[in-house]
């Protein structure tokens, strides 16, 4: 039988993703139609691929769309002015 | 005049090494100190810390920081706090440092915070043991907080923490995890104390600007928030200079 793309589906990614070993609380599940859209930012790309590896793992027939960005590290240009 | 970086939630492990640190080397021509408001780490590990001590440490300029959730999940913290402190960087938990830059007295203040929410929507302490537990925490980590900022006589006076004082930088996380970013008594001790800047993380999808209801500037400090290596506030100044040029 198929994985069914819920609610209950987006509940076991979440807790999944926020376990001890990815530990990422700030990632983002939205199904459309048949596919899993993933969303926010980590701080490297192997943290994104375990993701989409470890979701893989667990329900390997659901397709996963992975927009996980990498949260971008330069110095910035201006100063705020706190009054 | 006092120019502060600041970052939040880097949640730094070996995959991490190196992302920072070319940011971080400029950090003494932008800014006097630079202050991390918490999830130094992925999981809260010794190892971690060490990584966290290798990327954030050894600037020229003053490290402070506050824990954050990550770093008390492997029920590590105090370890990863004396490596970190073993490195040169002061963490602060319901305790207050002071630092004289260019003849002024900056004062900070620090704790990781807890949740709770916020007027109209946050958890009472009342009922079951485990409910009055969770809001007794909250309530006693706003007072060491409280009394940490008004244990300093200062020229301007910051306080840091991982959770947040106000719903204003929470707005774009999901209303039902509210009572779990922040708390009112928070901004209820900022307001208790003659603060000039609070800053925050831990919500990786909030806003980055607000007030408490006393009307101190919050800023949310959360790498994902912010997008870059760390924001450069200005206090105590009388020119504004909005150009960082790096020499």
């Amino acid at each position: 039988m198929s994985t069914q793309l819920d609610e209950y589906l987006e509940a076991e990614i979440q807790s999944l993703l926020t376990d001890g070993r990815i530990a990422e609380l700030g990632i983002t599940v939205h199904r459309r139609e048949h596919q899993l859209v993933l969303g926010g930012e980590v701080e490297s790309p192997a943290r994104r691929e375990e993701i989409c590896r470890r979701i893989n793992e667990r329900f390997p027939d659901v397709e996963i769309a992975c927009d996980i960005g990498i949260t971008r590290a330069q110095a910035p240009t201006e100063v705020e002015e706190i009054s | 005049m006092i120019r502060i970086a600041a970052v939040g939630d880097v949640h730094v492990d070996s995959d991490v090494l190196g992302r920072f640190r070319p940011a971080l080397e400029e950090l003494p021509d932008r800014a006097d100190m630079l202050l991390v408001a918490g999830d130094l780490t992925r999981h809260g590990t010794v190892e971690e810390a060490r990584c966290f001590a290798t990327e954030f440490g050894g600037l020229g300029v003053p490290v402070v920081t506050v824990l954050g959730n990550h770093d008390h999940q492997s029920d590590q913290q105090a370890r990863v706090t004396e490596v970190l402190t073993e490195s040169g960087i002061t963490v602060l938990e319901g305790e207050a440092t002071v630092l004289e830059v260019h003849g002024s007295r900056l004062g900070i203040a620090g704790v990781k915070g807890f949740g709770g929410g916020f007027a109209g929507a946050c958890a009472s302490n009342f009922g079951e043991r485990e409910m009055k537990d969770f809001v007794g925490t909250t309530e006693v980590v706003a007072e060491r907080l409280q009394e940490a900022l008004l244990s300093v006589q200062v020229d301007a006076l910051v306080a840091l923490t991982h959770y947040a004082p106000v719903p204003d930088t929470l707005i774009g996380e999901p209303l039902e995890i509210y009572a779990f970013l922040g708390c009112y008594q928070l901004g209820r001790a900022i307001d208790a104390a003659p603060t000039t800047l609070a800053l925050h993380g831990h919500a990786h999808h909030g806003s980055e600007r607000g007030r408490t209801p006393g009307g101190v500037p919050v800023r949310n400090v959360a790498h994902p928030v912010i997008k870059q290596a760390y924001n450069v506030y200005q206090l105590l100044s009388e020119e504004v200079d909005l150009e960082l040029v790096a020499t």
